[in-house]
C-alpha cells in the first residue's frame, strides 16, 4: 500500500510539472493581454508537431527538438499577438472569438499535413529509475520534471529580478499607470506573448514522446489549464503553480482509487468550491477579473 | 403602412421558404430553427455582462429532461418540451447560488464547470441518462392534421412550421421581456451595476433572473431538438458546440436583438451550405476559422453593425 | 415507425417514389440505372472532428478499392457494367449532421448505399432509414435493433468476436488465472467490457476488480496503470482501447515493469507499440486484426479480393495509417457488390435479399452466418470465424480461426448476463 501510494506520488508530481508549464503560459497571457486564450492546447499541440517533424521524420536530436518548438510556438506567439490580439486589444470578446478561430486553423492545418491518426515518436530514453522494485519512474519524465523547475525558476527570475519583468509585471498590473511610466505596452505584449505561447510548446514538445500526439490533442489539456488557472487566481504565476500542483495530486490520486471519471468530477468540483469560497481563486484579486 | 404590411410578408416568406430549399437544406434549416432560439435566449444573458460557457448543457437539460419526461411517463410531447424548459430553468437557479458569487472570466470558466459536471453526470449514471450512449428512440412529436394542412412530423417542413411557431413565440417573449422595465433593469445590471444597487436595485436577483429565463428557452431548444432527431447523448452538448453558439452571438454582435440571430443565421449557411457545397472536405474547420478571425477584426461590432449602417443611410435620404 | 406508414397505407417503397415525384430531379435509388451508369455509394461518417480516425482512412480505403474495381470495369449488372462512385458527407459524428447527410445522399444524390460509422450518429438516422428503406451499414453491431430491418453489421462483429482471443490466451496459458480490465467510458467501450467479463468468466479466469473505466478525453495513463499492477494480475485486458490510449498504455506497463500476459482488440502500429518498448515485451500481446499482407489471408477461405495487393496499396500511398478502418469498410463493399451482381440490381431491398439469402455470406474472414437474434433482436450481423493474432518475433501472425456462434452456442447466457449488468441489450439501450 506504501508502495502504491509512493508511486502515485510520482505519477502526480509528473502530471504537476507539465499542467504548470501550460497553466503558467495561459496566465501570462490574460494577465498582460487581458484576453483568454482559447487556442492555448493547439499551441501544446504545435509543440508536440514539432518534435514529429524534427525529431521523429528528420532524426535531429530530442533536444534540438524541444528547443525549435519553444521557438516556433514562441513565434507563433508573436504572430497571434500582431495579427489578432493587438488589432483587437480593446475587444476582450473579439479577442476570444480570434483565438477559437485560430484554434481551428491549427486543428486543420495538422489534420491536413500529418494525417488524422496518432503519430509516432521513437522513445528518447527507455531507461526507467528505480528506487525500490516496485517504485519507478521514467527518465523521460524526470527530463519534464527537471525542465519544469528550471524553465519556471528562469521565469521566476526574469520576472521579479530583471526590467523587463518589471514591466511586465507593471503592465500586467495596470496597463495605463505603467504606460504612464514610460513602459511599451507592445513590447511587453510582445514578451508576454513569446513566453506565454513558448511554454505551452515545450510542454508539448518535451511530453510528445510520452502520450498521444493527435490533432485534439489540446482540447483535454486547456479544460485543465482553465481549471488550475481559476483555481489559483487568474492573473497570479504563484497561484497558477500552486493550483496545478494540488490539481495534478488530487486528480492522480482520485484515479488511481477511485477511477478516472470520477476524477474529473472531483477536479471540476473541487474547482466550484474554491470559488464558492473565494470567489477570485485562492491568490487572485477581484480587479483582474 | 409598409410598418403593417411587412409582418405578414415576413410570414408568408417564411412559410414559403423550405419549398424552395433542397432536403438536406431543408433539414439544416430545421436545426438552424431551433438555434436561431438558443442564440437568442443566450443574448437575454448577456445582457447583465455575463457571457456562460453552460448555456448549451442547460439547453441539454431540457432536451433530457423532455425525453425523459414522454419516456418514462408518457407525458404529451408538447407538454413535456414546456416541462423540459422549466427544468432547465430551475437547474439554471439552482447553479446561480454558487455561480454568481463570481464575475467576468471567473464567471465563464466557473459555468464551463458546472456544464462539465452535469455532462459527466449523465455520462456516469447509466439509468436513467443512458451513459455516454445517451438517449435514443425518443417519441417524435406526434403528427396531426388542422385541415389545410397535415403535419407529419418526419419531413423535416412539417417540423420547421412547428419549430418555426413555437421559436417566434418565444423570440416575441424574449422581445417582450427586453423591452419590458426588468429588461432595462438588466441593460443597468451590466452598465451601471454600482448605480443600480445604490438605487436598490438588488442585482444577484435580476442576475439570477435573466439566467433562469435564458436557460429555460435553452431548455424549450434542447427539447425540439431532442424530439426531432430522436437521440441526444453527452458529446451532442459538448464545449465545441458551446464555442459556436459563442461565436455566433460575437460574429453577429449582441448590441442589437436581431445581431445574434444574423450571427448564427450567416455562418451556419456559410459552413453547413456554402463550403459543403463547394467540396472542402478537411478544410472546412479551417476555412471557418478563417472567417471567424476576418469578421471579428473587420467587423468588430459585429455582422449587425453592418444593417445600421444601412439603416442610417436609408433613415438619411 | 414503421407501422404507422403501414397503416397510412403507404408501403416504404411507395412512400419514396411519392416523395420523389413531389421533388424535383429527386433520383429513386437504384432505379433503372442507364447502362454504363455510375452505381453511387454513400460514405456517411466523420472526415473532420475528434473522430476522424475512424471515418476518413476507412474512406481512403474506399478509394482504392473502387480504382481496382472500375478498372476491372466496374459492377456487373445484367444491363452492363457499372463503375462504382463515393459519396462522402462529413458528419462529424453528430447525430443531426448524419440526419442532414443520409437525407442528402438519399433524396438529393441518388446513392444505392449507404456506409457508417454508426455508434452515436446511427439513432439520428434510423428514421430516415426506416421511411425510405434504404440499405445501411455500421461497424458497431451495438447498433441493430428489431427496429431497423435495412441496416447490417456485415464487417466487424464488435465486440463478439474478442472471446476468440479469450479462448486462445486460456488454452495457450492455462496458468495465467487473474486478470484486470480497463476500458474508456464510451459506446464501444461498454459493450467490450461486458463480453471480456463474459469470456473470462467462461474460461475460470477471476476479474481481480471492477473494470477500471476512464475518460475518453484521459492523456496520461501512468495512475490508471499503476492502480491495474497494484492487484499483480496475471493478464491486462486492454479492452476496445483505441490506439491513442493502447500505445501509452502500453508503455506505462512496460516502464513499470509489467511482465505477465496483454490482451486487445486492436494493436494498430503494433510495430511502433515495440519500439516503445521492446520486442521481449510485446511478444505473444494477443489481438484480433490481422496486417493484410498475412500469408493466411491469401487463403481460399478469404473473401476479400487480392487483400496482400490492396495492403500494399494502401501503405504506398498512406505510410503509416493502415488499420483496421482502413479495410473495414472496403470489405463492406466487396460484400455488397457480390450481393449485387447477385441479385442484377443495386435496388436496396434487392441488395439486402441477396446478401441474407440461405442464412449466409461471405464474410472477409470466411463464410459466416447471419446471427444475433438474441443479442440484437435481429440477425443482421454477419458471424463466422474471426482470426485471433499474436505478436510473434515482432511481427503479427494470425495464430488460427475461431468460429464465434459456436463459442456462443456454450456460453451465450453468460454473455447476456454481463450485457444486462451494463445496460447493453438491445431491449434496454432504447
Amino acid at each position: 500500500m506504501l508502495d502504491l501510494l509512493a508511486q502515485t506520488g510520482l505519477n502526480a508530481v509528473y502530471a504537476a510539472s507539465y499542467i504548470s508549464l501550460v497553466a503558467v503560459g495561459l496566465v501570462l497571457i490574460f494577465g498582460v493581454m487581458g484576453v483568454i486564450n482559447f487556442a492555448h492546447g493547439e499551441l501544446f499541440m504545435a509543440g508536440a508537431y514539432v518534435v514529429v517533424a524534427v525529431y521523429a521524420d528528420m532524426h535531429l536530436p530530442f533536444f534540438i527538438a524541444v528547443v525549435v518548438g519553444l521557438l516556433f510556438v514562441g513565434c507563433l506567439g508573436l504572430l497571434m499577438e500582431r495579427a489578432l490580439f493587438r488589432p483587437l486589444r480593446d475587444n476582450p470578446l473579439g479577442g476570444l472569438v480570434a483565438s477559437i478561430g485560430f484554434l481551428m486553423i491549427l486543428q486543420a492545418l495538422a489534420s491536413m499535413g500529418f494525417g488524422v491518426r496518432m503519430e509516432f515518436i521513437p522513445p528518447v530514453t527507455q531507461h526507467v529509475v528505480w528506487f525500490t522494485d516496485s517504485i519507478s519512474i521514467p527518465l523521460a519524465r524526470v527530463y519534464v520534471i527537471v525542465a519544469a523547475v528550471l524553465l519556471l525558476s528562469a521565469l521566476w527570475y526574469f520576472l521579479k529580478r530583471t526590467r523587463f519583468g518589471w514591466a511586465l509585471r507593471a503592465s500586467a498590473q495596470d496597463p495605463q499607470a505603467a504606460e504612464l511610466q514610460g513602459i511599451s505596452i507592445a513590447q511587453t505584449a510582445k514578451i508576454a506573448m513569446f513566453i506565454g505561447a513558448g511554454l505551452a510548446g515545450i510542454a508539448g514538445a518535451l511530453t510528445a514522446p510520452l502520450i498521444s500526439v493527435n490533432p485534439h490533442m489540446g482540447h483535454s489539456v486547456i479544460v485543465t489549464a482553465f481549471i488550475v488557472i481559476i483555481v489559483g487566481g487568474v492573473g497570479s504565476l504563484e497561484g497558477a503553480i500552486i493550483a496545478s500542483v494540488v490539481y495534478a495530486f488530487v486528480h492522480t490520486f482520485v484515479t488511481t482509487f477511485y477511477g478516472g471519471v470520477i476524477a474529473d468530477i472531483t477536479g471540476l468540483s473541487l474547482m466550484l468550491l474554491v470559488l464558492i469560497v473565494k470567489p477570485t481563486g485562492l491568490f487572485g484579486s477581484a480587479d483582474r477579473a | 403602412m409598409l410598418k403593417y404590411l411587412i409582418w405578414p410578408i415576413a410570414a408568408i416568406a417564411l412559410l414559403a421558404l423550405p419549398h424552395g430549399l433542397s432536403f438536406s437544406q431543408q433539414e439544416i434549416l430545421v436545426f438552424l430553427t431551433i438555434n436561431v432560439l438558443v442564440v437568442s435566449s443566450y443574448r437575454l444573458l448577456t445582457l447583465t455582462g455575463e457571457w456562460s460557457l453552460a448555456h448549451v448543457v442547460i439547453m441539454g437539460v431540457g432536451a433530457y429532461a423532455s425525453a425523459l419526461f414522454t419516456k418514462e411517463m408518457g407525458v404529451y410531447v408538447p407538454v413535456s418540451m414546456l416541462l423540459g424548459g422549466l427544468v432547465a430553468a430551475l437547474i439554471a437557479v439552482v447553479l446561480s447560488f454558487p455561480l454568481f458569487r463570481m464575475k467576468g472570466f471567473y464567471f465563464l470558466i466557473g459555468s464551463f464547470a458546472a456544464g462539465e459536471i452535469i455532462r459527466l453526470l449523465w455520462k456516469h449514471f447509466r439509468e436513467p441518462f443512458g451513459g455516454a450512449k445517451g438517449i435514443k428512440g425518443i417519441d417524435p412529436m406526434p403528427d396531426f392534421s388542422i385541415g389545410i394542412y397535415d403535419f407529419d412530423f418526419f419531413e423535416p417542413i412539417s417540423y420547421f412550421y412547428f419549430a418555426g411557431f413555437i421559436v417566434i413565440i418565444c423570440l416575441w417573449i424574449l422581445w417582450r421581456i427586453e423591452r419590458s422595465p426588468v429588461g432595462l433593469t438588466f441593460h443597468a445590471v451590466h452598465w451601471q451595476d454600482k448605480l443600480a444597487e445604490a438605487s436598490g436595485v438588488n442585482l444577484r436577483a435580476y442576475r439570477t433572473l435573466a439566467f433562469a429565463v435564458a436557460s429555460g428557452f435553452a431548455g424549450v431548444g434542447g427539447a425540439l431538438l431532442a424530439h426531432y432527431i430522436g437521440t441526444i447523448n453527452p458529446g451532442s452538448f459538448d464545449l465545441d458546440y458551446m464555442v459556436f453558439v459563442l461565436t455566433w452571438a460575437i460574429v453577429g454582435g449582441t448590441g442589437t436583438f436581431y445581431g445574434p440571430i444574423l450571427g448564427c443565421v450567416v455562418l451556419t449557411i456559410l459552413n453547413e451550405v456554402v463550403l459543403r457545397e463547394m467540396g472542402f472536405e478537411q478544410l472546412r474547420p479551417l476555412i471557418y476559422g478563417a472567417i471567424l478571425i476576418a469578421s471579428i477584426l473587420f467587423l468588430p461590432n459585429g455582422l449587425e453593425s453592418i444593417v445600421q449602417k444601412f439603416n442610417k443611410r436609408s433613415a438619411k435620404q | 415507425m414503421i407501422s404507422k406508414i403501414m397503416a397510412a397505407g403507404l408501403s416504404r417503397r411507395t412512400f419514396l417514389k411519392s416523395t420523389a415525384i413531389t421533388a424535383v430531379g429527386a433520383a429513386l435509388p437504384g432505379a433503372s440505372l442507364a447502362a454504363g451508369e455510375p452505381i453511387k455509394i454513400g460514405f456517411l461518417a466523420p472526415l473532420t472532428g475528434a473522430v476522424a480516425a475512424w471515418g476518413k482512412p476507412g474512406l481512403d480505403g474506399c478509394m482504392i478499392w473502387a480504382e481496382r474495381i472500375n478498372a476491372a470495369g466496374g459492377i456487373e449488372l445484367p444491363d452492363g457494367k457499372h463503375p462504382v462512385e463515393f459519396i462522402s458527407y462529413d458528419n462529424e459524428y453528430d447525430p443531426a449532421k448524419a440526419r442532414t447527410g443520409a437525407t442528402k445522399l438519399i433524396r438529393e444524390d441518388g446513392v444505392s448505399f449507404i456506409m457508417m460509422l454508426g455508434g452515436d450518429t446511427w439513432p439520428g438516422v434510423q428514421p430516415v432509414a426506416d421511411k425510405t428503406g434504404m440499405l445501411f451499414s455500421t461497424l458497431l453491431p451495438s447498433d441493430l435493433s428489431p427496429d431497423s430491418t435495412t441496416l447490417v453489421a456485415p464487417a466487424e462483429v464488435h465486440p463478439i468476436y474478442l472471446v476468440t482471443g479469450v479462448d486462445y490466451l486460456a488454452d495457450t496459458y492455462p496458468d495465467a488465472k487473474t486478470a484486470v480490465i480497463c476500458a474508456q467510458d464510451d459506446a464501444l467501450g461498454l459493450p467490450s467490457v461486458a463480453t471480456y467479463l463474459a469470456a473470462f468468466e467462461a474460461r475460470g479466469i477471476e476479474v481481480l476488480e471492477e473494470p477500471l473505466l476512464f475518460d475518453p478525453a484521459t492523456t496520461d495513463f501512468a495512475p490508471i496503470v499503476t492502480r491495474m499492477l497494484s492487484s499483480n494480475p496475471d493478464i491486462i485486458c486492454l479492452d476496445t482501447c483505441y490506439s491513442d490510449y493502447v500505445h501509452p498504455i502500453c508503455e506505462q506497463l512496460f516502464q513499470q515493469g509489467y511482465a505477465g500476459k496483454m490482451i486487445s482488440a486492436t494493436a494498430d502500429f503494433y510495430d511502433q507499440m515495440i519500439a516503445k518498448t521492446s520486442k521481449e515485451f510485446m511478444e505473444g500481446f494477443i489481438f484480433q486484426f490481422p496486417d493484410f499482407d498475412d500469408p493466411a489471408l491469401a487463403g481460399d477461405n478469404i473473401n476479400f479480393e487480392d487483400a496482400n495487393g490492396f495492403y500494399e496499396e494502401y501503405a504506398k500511398r498512406h505510410p503509416g495509417q493502415w488499420g483496421a478502418v482502413s479495410w473495414e469498410y472496403a470489405s463492406i463493399m466487396e460484400l455488397w457488390k457480390a450481393a449485387a451482381e447477385k441479385a442484377g440490381s443495386a435496388d436496396p431491398d434487392a441488395v439486402l435479399a441477396a446478401m441474407k439469402e440461405g442464412g449466409t455470406g461471405n464474410h472477409a474472414f470466411g463464410d459466416a452466418v447471419w446471427w444475433g437474434t438474441e443479442l440484437f433482436g435481429i440477425d443482421n450481423a454477419l458471424v463466422g470465424d474471426w482470426p485471433v493474432v499474436v505478436i510473434e518475433d515482432g511481427k503479427a501472425v494470425i495464430k488460427g480461426f475461431k468460429s464465434i456462434p459456436e463459442w456462443y452456442d456454450q456460453h451465450g447466457d453468460l454473455l447476456i448476463k454481463h450485457m444486462q449488468a451494463y445496460n447493453q441489450m438491445y431491449d434496454q439501450r432504447s
